[in-house]
Order: structure tokens, then sequence, then C-alpha cells
């Protein structure tokens, strides 16, 4: 790979249009290459020139004619000469793939938006009706009361007991509110020993793909000697992958400058560990930082606005802080700190959206 | 005195309409009997002497509809005013359609159900048939 020197089939010339016998150089390939990709063949030039086993790569070709293909790249360093290494490699043209994937993506997305939609108006009918019941019985009790008293002679001993039906009835309208909070009030925290970095390479595991789809370059920096914390894997693994998402999501829109996702993770003083996500997406207005974390706020169309406020509620379950801040150069930046000691008494009985509200967002998210 | 009143029955599986609307109906001059179910209101003595029902569109078992329908079948043709607490504007026109009086969503004002009372009254005093009809159950 020192000299550069590609060999291509056939096939290949008539992938990249090119004329057949032409020489290929990194030079001619970058021509082809989509310039949001571009990147790509710098660093797979690099990993290349490093001596990496393994090259798998998926970018776009834009087309003279201003079409897009897409192709599946992947390449195995077979022996190495005096020259450097020879990497043999199969280019696949997956543009008709892609395009059926990205169709499947976009009804299930519009599945999920209907889902979602569909069961917040079951939610809200069946709070409606609850509530209704109650109130008829204060409407109608109040309503006779009043009228007993306007009677000539009044009628104290009726509106008194019309008035102590209706304090019932009131008090029956909080408790189904209070019903619908232990609806929503998550299961307690399964507290174990958990390395932050560990977790948060599975959750990256698990959003590759969607990362990947979305042209996001993903830069984790996670530090393998972290201290462990006590805390409900799980849970933390919500809020990261929720982070993840929201990060990915503000720079869906975003052109002109690479897609960079920086997610780190590292010491915070002698007892806390830090995990922090940065995107290059489109922030927030800095009026709003008060907003972000209430429940029902978003930003997103179709964002329901519970992640971040579930997200927070369980941080501070788990003692530590989820705060955000918006970058000096564009995007936000999103961070939490929890403490590595004993997290026994963790459970905050306050926290009313938390984990199993979640779960049924990200159920109905990845129908 | 009391005999001349009429007679509103009230069909809701909700307990605090059941306790609640007598005390209104009473006011508004109305004699009322309550029944938690369809059924009940059905096996009981009251169905051939009720001038107009106040009926619970959705119940567990029967529901609203299903009591007018088998009303309806035993020819039993009350006035019906329902109520609802599934404020669905869609169910409405089709209730009205089915014949009813009137549809008060829940919570409902004494103004809104007194009009809607009085309009089913009226339905009795204009339908002569059913009226001698309920004289002879009556008798």
């Amino acid at each position: 790979m020192v000299n550069d020197e590609i060999t291509w089939s056939e096939q290949l010339y008539r992938i990249f249009e090119f004329e057949p016998g032409l020489r290929i150089t990194l030079e001619r390939i970058a021509t082809r290459i989509h310039p949001d990709d571009l990147h790509m063949l710098g660093e797979m030039v690099d990993r290349a020139r490093r001596g990496a086993g393994d090259l798998q790569y998926e970018h776009r070709l834009l087309m003279p004619d201003g079409s897009v293909k897409y192709l599946h790249l992947l390449a195995h360093r077979t022996r190495d000469n005096d020259a450097g290494s020879v990497y043999t490699g199969a280019v696949q043209d997956v543009t008709q793939r892609r395009h059926a994937e990205e169709a499947l993506v976009q009804a299930r997305s519009e599945l999920a938006q209907v889902a979602r939609v569909t069961s917040l108006g079951v939610l809200t009918a069946s709070i409606a009706h609850e509530v209704s019941q109650p109130l008829a019985g204060i409407v109608t009790n109040a309503s006779t009361c009043a009228r007993m008293l306007a009677a000539e002679p009044p009628n104290i001993e009726g509106a008194r007991e019309t008035a102590r039906r209706t304090i019932r009835d009131g008090n029956r309208a909080s408790e189904v509110i209070t019903r619908l909070r232990d609806l929503f009030k998550g299961k307690d925290l399964i507290v174990e020993s958990v390395d932050l970095s560990e977790i948060t390479r599975e959750v990256i595991a698990l959003t590759l793909g969607e990362l990947q789809r979305n042209r996001v370059i993903l830069r984790p920096e996670l530090d393998d000697k972290l201290p462990a914390v006590l805390a409900d894997r799980v849970q933390l693994q919500q809020v990261i992958l929720n982070l993840l998402r929201n990060a990915s999501d503000a720079m869906a829109n975003i052109e002109g400058r690479p897609r960079e996702l920086l997610i780190k993770t590292e010491p915070d003083g002698d007892e806390h560990v830090r995990l922090t996500v940065k995107d290059v997406g489109v922030g927030f207005a800095p009026q709003e930082i008060d907003k972000l974390f209430e429940a029902f706020h978003t930003t997103k169309k179709e964002g329901m606005g519970i992640g971040l406020s579930v997200s927070r509620s369980i941080i501070e379950r788990h003692h530590g802080r989820l705060s955000a801040t918006l970058n000096d150069g564009p995007g936000a930046t999103f961070s939490f700190s929890i403490p590595c000691g004993p997290a026994t008494d963790a459970v905050d009985p306050g926290a009313i959206l938390t984990a199993a509200a979640m779960d049924a967002h990200h159920v109905v998210r990845n129908l | 005195m009391m005999s001349q009143r009429s007679l509103v029955s009230v069909v809701d599986d909700d307990e605090s309409v059941r306790e609640s609307l007598p005390d209104l109906l009473k006011e508004f001059g109305f004699d009322a009997r309550t029944f938690s179910s369809g059924q009940e209101f059905l096996n009981s003595d009251c169905v051939g002497k009720t001038q107009c029902l106040i009926l619970d569109v959705a119940m567990p078992g029967m529901s609203g509809p299903d009591l007018q329908r088998e009303l309806k079948i035993r020819r039993q043709e009350i006035p019906i005013v329902f109520i609802t607490a599934h404020r669905d504007e869609n169910i409405r026109p089709r209730l009205l359609e089915q014949g009813a009086v009137e549809c008060l969503f829940k919570p409902f004002s004494d103004t809104a159900l007194l009009e809607a009372l009085n309009a089913a009254l009226q339905v009795n005093w204009t339908t002569g048939v059913s009226r001698r009809r309920w004289g002879n159950t009556i008798e």
C-alpha cells in the first residue's frame, strides 16, 4: 500500500463508470466519492498504511450525472511484501439494498410515529375517562348543594350531605392522579458493580448500525481503567443510549461538516466517574437550557420530550448529576457524573418518570 | 302529590353518579331510581313506569346502546338521555340518530341536564301511543 498500486476488476470499472483499463489512483477514486464521505477514504488509507488486518466501509459515490451509489467495501490484508501490505478485497454495489433499507426505515418510523400517537391517544382517553367520572359526581353534587341552599327554606342538612360527597369525589379524582403516577413510577434500582466504559461499549455496539446509517462518525474515548460504580446497569445504559440517539438526531440535518460524535468516559475527581457525549449538531437556544430536562419539552418533531427528563431522574437516583452545555463551536455536550461509592439508598420516591416510562418509550420507538 | 312526579331512572355503573344524580333530580321535581346495570333495570318494576332514562353509554356487560336495543325489542320506548365520560364527538350524532333525546358528556351542568330532561318529557307528551301503553302497564 506504500506505492498505492491499485488493481481493479472489470466489474469495479463498471461500478465507478471509469473507462476500462484506466489507471486507478486514489485521486481518481476520490473524484467519484461523495464529498460527505471523503473522510472515510482518508481514514481507510491511513488504517491500511498502519497495517490494519481488515477494512470494512460503507460509503457513497457521487456519479457525474448526479446519481448516488452505495458501496460496501470489504478488504483483508493478504500478505506483506517489501513495498508494504497487500490488500485483497471486494466491493459490492448495495444501492438497491440501501434504498430498500431506507424505505423500510422510513416505513418503520412512520409506523412508530403512528403507534406513539395512538398509545398517547389511548392513554389520554383513559385518563380523561377516569377523571371525568368523579368530576361528574362533583359537578352534580355541587349543583344540588347550591339548589338546596337556594330553596325556601334552605335545605341545610341536604346541602351538608351533598357538600360531603363533593369532597369525597374530589378525593377520588385525586386518587386517580396518584394511581396514574404509580403507573409511571419506575422499578427499584438493581444495583451491581458496573464498569461505565464496558456498558458504554455495549450501547455503542447496539447503535453502531443506526449511527453509520445517519453518517455519524463516532469517536469513542473510553477509559479502560475506570473505577467500578455501584449502579443499575440497564438504567444507566438507557441514559447512554438516549444521549447517543439525541446527539445523532441533533446532527441528522447537518451538511457541510463531518457529523462527529465524541463519547468519552473518565474519572471525575477521586470518587466520581463521568461520561460525556459531544455532538456538532443543531444545539439548543441558550435560554432553552432550563427547559431541556422538563418532561414533554422537545425540539424534535417526532419526540415526546421524555428522554432527557427520564435520564436526569435516573442519574439523580444514582446520586449523580446530568448537565448540558453548548459547545464553543457548533453543537452541544451532555455529561453525567456519578459517585463510585455504594448507592444503596439510591431509590428516590420523588422520581416519578423513570425507567418504566422510558422502556415503554423505547419499545414504541423500536417497533 | 308524590305519585304525580315523573319517574326518571338512572342506569350507570359509576357509583358517584348513582349517588349524586337522584338528589339533583329530586331538586328538579322528579322521582328518581338508580340501577348499576341494564339487567338490573330490566329486572326491576320500573321499566313501565320510567318516563325518562338517564343511561350511561359504556358499562361492563350490557352497554347503554345494548339496553336501548333491548327496550326497543320489548316495545318499551322510553326517551333516553345518554351520559358518557368518553368525550368522543362522533358518538353523539350516532346515538341521536338511533333515537336518543340527548347525549351529555360528563361532567355536565345541571342546566344542560334539565334541558335534556324537559326535551325528553316533551317527547313523552307528544307520543300519545306510548303514553297509552305506559298507562296500561301501570294499571
